[in-house]
This record gives structure tokens, sequence and C-alpha cells, in this order.
């Protein structure tokens, strides 16, 4: 003790930064964690998939709040209306439910913006390549009080419905409450586990891989616009020193018949976006002339140089990307 | 001594006469008028910004009356020519569009941007899940 008052006389100036620290050891000792998942690697479309997030929480100070847990999942789960989470802890007996956060309701400290916007924003997408994913937040449906410096443990339920569809994906995980939000890291946890499979039907939608050619929206109509993608930066092809690339497209009708746009012209000419990537918007049936009575319920589409000499289909290959006209 | 007590009766009734109660006229909404050729200013799917990217620059839609006609179709809320109306012309929360077969409504916002009127129609041409706003905004 001695010692010490020593050192703080040698050292006036540094009595101040006592309390400083109390308060900064204080603040930080609140804090929320995902400790693990037990996720399966895979499912088959249609099934649930079930999964367990192991929570930590870690409280310096007395407070009543909801809890929080989102999912980041692909938009065509419609989790929102097909997911269910409950969880458990040692502050609560038997299952708590949880309900959808009600869109538009604004996140606490969010600037106005509300959950899964603000989830978009904080914790990002996961490093899904097409984006047709969201954040789905749940409350818990009750407020639970607690006490300062104590730990609880929560075991957190989630039942989602998968999609027939054939796909991998990035989900993610995030916990928090209502009063703090995502304000401090310390007050929320993420959690990423990695590349995700469903056992589905039709073309595999990729959302963990770099992908040669992409088609946003991912699911549309003959009249919707459409951005067709070129990413030459993927794989090496063909097209690696073109100055110019085309869109070559061949459109199959509801009536068996084909159409084929396939010359080099500014209807079919990509735009340069840098790094050997390209894009074109498209409104098929303007591209096509179609009248009233066509429709189209799919697509073969390849990427060519100017002279349209030079091809690149599927993979590089010489077979052409597939795109099906479907609504979710 | 009578003129000058005419004079008085003359400003006594001048001034009795020459106040009354002020009625204000209780101002009213104007209807609300579209009549004219609009174009595309602004175009976004799902949010995203098509604007610079798509060709929106032939397209035109003329309203009369009680009708309106379409040039160079693009993706839109109708393909048609047909009759558009307001759910209220003087406060319109959504302007409907009619053709034959069916009826198009899209939420309407008629915001004053840099001095002139535009419209914003927001519809789903294709998917439903995809959704295109529209900012219209009258051809000089």
């Amino acid at each position: 003790m001695k010692k010490i008052k020593k050192y703080f006389k040698r050292h006036p100036s540094y009595w101040w930064k006592i309390p400083g620290i109390i308060l900064l050891l204080v603040i930080a000792g609140c804090s929320i964690t995902i400790d693990s998942i037990d996720q399966p690697a895979s499912v088959n479309g249609g099934d649930i998939l079930p999964v367990t997030l192991h929570v930590t929480i870690n409280t310096n100070d007395v407070r009543t709040a909801k809890f929080m847990v989102a999912v980041l999942v692909p938009k065509v789960w419609k989790v929102a209306q097909n997911g269910v989470i409950t969880f458990t802890s040692d502050l609560t007996s038997g299952d708590q439910p949880m309900t959808v956060i009600p869109a538009g309701t604004s996140a606490p400290n969010g600037n106005g913006l509300d959950w899964p916007t603000y989830l978009t924003q904080k914790i990002g997408n996961g490093g899904n390549l097409l984006n047709e994913y969201e954040w789905v937040a749940f409350y818990s449906n009750s407020a639970y009080s607690v006490v300062g410096n104590k730990t609880y443990t929560v075991t957190v339920s989630i039942r989602m419905k998968t999609s027939v569809d054939n796909l991998q994906f990035k989900l993610g995980y995030c916990v928090a409450n209502s009063s703090d939000g995502l304000s401090d890291p310390q007050y929320y946890s993420s959690f990423f586990p990695g590349c995700f499979r469903v056992n589905g039907e039709g073309d595999l939608i990729d959302f963990c891989n770099p992908q040669l050619a992409v088609v946003d929206p991912r699911t549309s109509l003959d009249n919707d616009i459409v951005t067709v993608s070129f990413d030459g930066g993927v794989a090496p092809t063909a097209l690696d020193n073109a100055s110019e690339v085309y869109l070559c497209v061949k459109g199959y009708l509801t009536s068996g018949d084909s159409l084929t746009v396939c010359s080099q012209t500014a209807d079919t000419k990509m735009e340069p976006l840098g790094l050997n990537r390209w894009r074109k918007d498209i409104w098929p049936r303007g591209l096509f002339h179609l009248n009233e009575e066509q429709h189209l319920v799919r697509l073969a589409y390849y990427f060519t140089d100017a002279t349209g000499t030079i091809k690149v289909g599927y993979g590089g290959g010489a077979d052409p990307f597939p795109y099906t006209f479907k609504c979710q | 001594m009578k003129k000058i007590f005419h004079l008085q009766c003359l400003l006594l009734m001048t001034l009795l006469f020459a106040c009354k109660p002020e009625r204000l006229a209780v101002p009213s909404e104007p209807i609300k008028d579209i009549k004219g050729s609009w174009q595309v200013i602004k175009a976004t799917r799902n949010g995203t910004d098509l604007t610079a990217r798509f060709d929106f620059s032939k397209f035109r839609i003329h309203f009369s009356d009680s009708t309106y006609t379409i040039d160079s179709l693009l993706p839109f809320i109708v393909s048609k020519n047909g009759k558009w109306a307001f759910d209220d012309p003087q406060y319109p929360f959504y302007l409907s569009f009619t053709i034959p077969d069916s009826t198009a409504h899209s939420p309407l916002l008629y915001p004053v941007t840099g001095g002139r009127r535009n419209i914003i129609i927001t519809f789903s041409p294709g998917c439903t899940a995809n959704s295109y706003q529209y900012t219209l905004q009258k051809v000089n």
C-alpha cells in the first residue's frame, strides 16, 4: 500500500485514470457470445433444418429486455413464415417462444433502420455471392430481467423448413437484445458456420462460390428486366482478352418454338465493369420482340467476342448457360 | 348647420356599413391533374437503380381526362392502353389502370422535386417478388 501511495505521489496525474479504468472494466464486462452451433452439413430439399445455438451471456447490470435471434437465410425459404425459434436458459423454465419482428420495426440504436437492414449493414451477408438472401429477426415473446455480474447459458433451438431448391448457402446467426441492439460488439454475437448444402431439385443455386455467369433476379418472368452478368475473373476463358463482350441468347417459347438473338449489336453489347466483368440488362419480351401471345419458358445463352466467333458457355465450355423463367 | 348634420349622418352610415364580418373561404385541396405526357426519370428494381443502365428514354405515357396511351412499351404496370383513375382525386394514394381484362393498382406518391411535379408508382410486371418503382415526370 505504501508503495502504491508512493507511486501516485510520484505520478499524481494518474489518479484521474482509476475511475475511468474501473468504468471500462464494468462496461466491458457485459457480453453475449455464440459459443458453438449444432447444424447438419446438408439436408434434402423441403426438409426441416434443425439448428441449435449455445449462447453465453455475462451481465454487469440490471436490465430488462427481449432476447433477439436472427438468421441469415435464402429468401426462397420464407423463414418469416416457415421458421420456428425457441430457447431455454437457466433464467427461465421450459421452452420460451419467439416471434418474427414485424417489418418496419426499428432496431434499438439503429438510426431508424429496421432489424433486417441494420443486420445487413452491421453484420453483413456472410459472403453470399447472390443477393437473394435476407436476415429474419425474432424477438422473445417476453422481456426478461437480468441481474448484474452473472453468467447465463442459453440454448436456442431453430427449425427452418427449407425449399425444394437445389442450393448452397452460407447461413448466418446473430443474437442480441432489444435494449442495446447492435450498438456495440459486446452486445451482440454472430456466427457463420460455412457453406451449407440443400440437395434439392433443379440447377444448383450456388451462393457460396463465384460463378462465371449470374442472372439477377434469380427468379423472374419474361416481362421483368433481368441483369445478365459475366465474371471472367472467376476462371480463365476464351474471352480473357476480349475488348468487347456480347450476349448470344436463345429463348424457348411456351409453344415449343425458339427464337435466337445472337448478332453483335448495341442490344446485346455488355457493359464493361472492369476486371473482366461485364453486365447487360435485358427485357426479354423486348429483346425477342414477342407479341402478346408469345411467352418465354427459358433461355440458353453464351457470351461472345465482337466477331461472334469466340463463344463462352457454361463452365467456360461449349454448352450454353441455362436460365428458367419462374417465380417463387 | 343642416349641411353639417347631413354630413355627420353620412359619415355615421358609412362607418356602420363599412364593416361587415369577413367570410373566409375554406381552402379546398385542388384535384390532382396529371393530364399530359410523362417520361421515366428514375427506375429501380428491388431497390437497385436501373436508370442509367437500361434505356427508358423512349417510354412515354400520355394521360388524358380518363384514358391513357403508352408509347414504346417497357416493363410497366400494364401493357395495353386503357383507362386510369385515382382512388381520390384530391388526396390520391393509388393510381389504377384499367384495361379490358383487368385493373391494376399502384401505390402513388406525388412529390414536387426541384420545382417539378413527379409521380412515383410501384408495381411488379413479372414475378410479384420483383418490385419496380418508376418516377415519372411531365415532358416539357
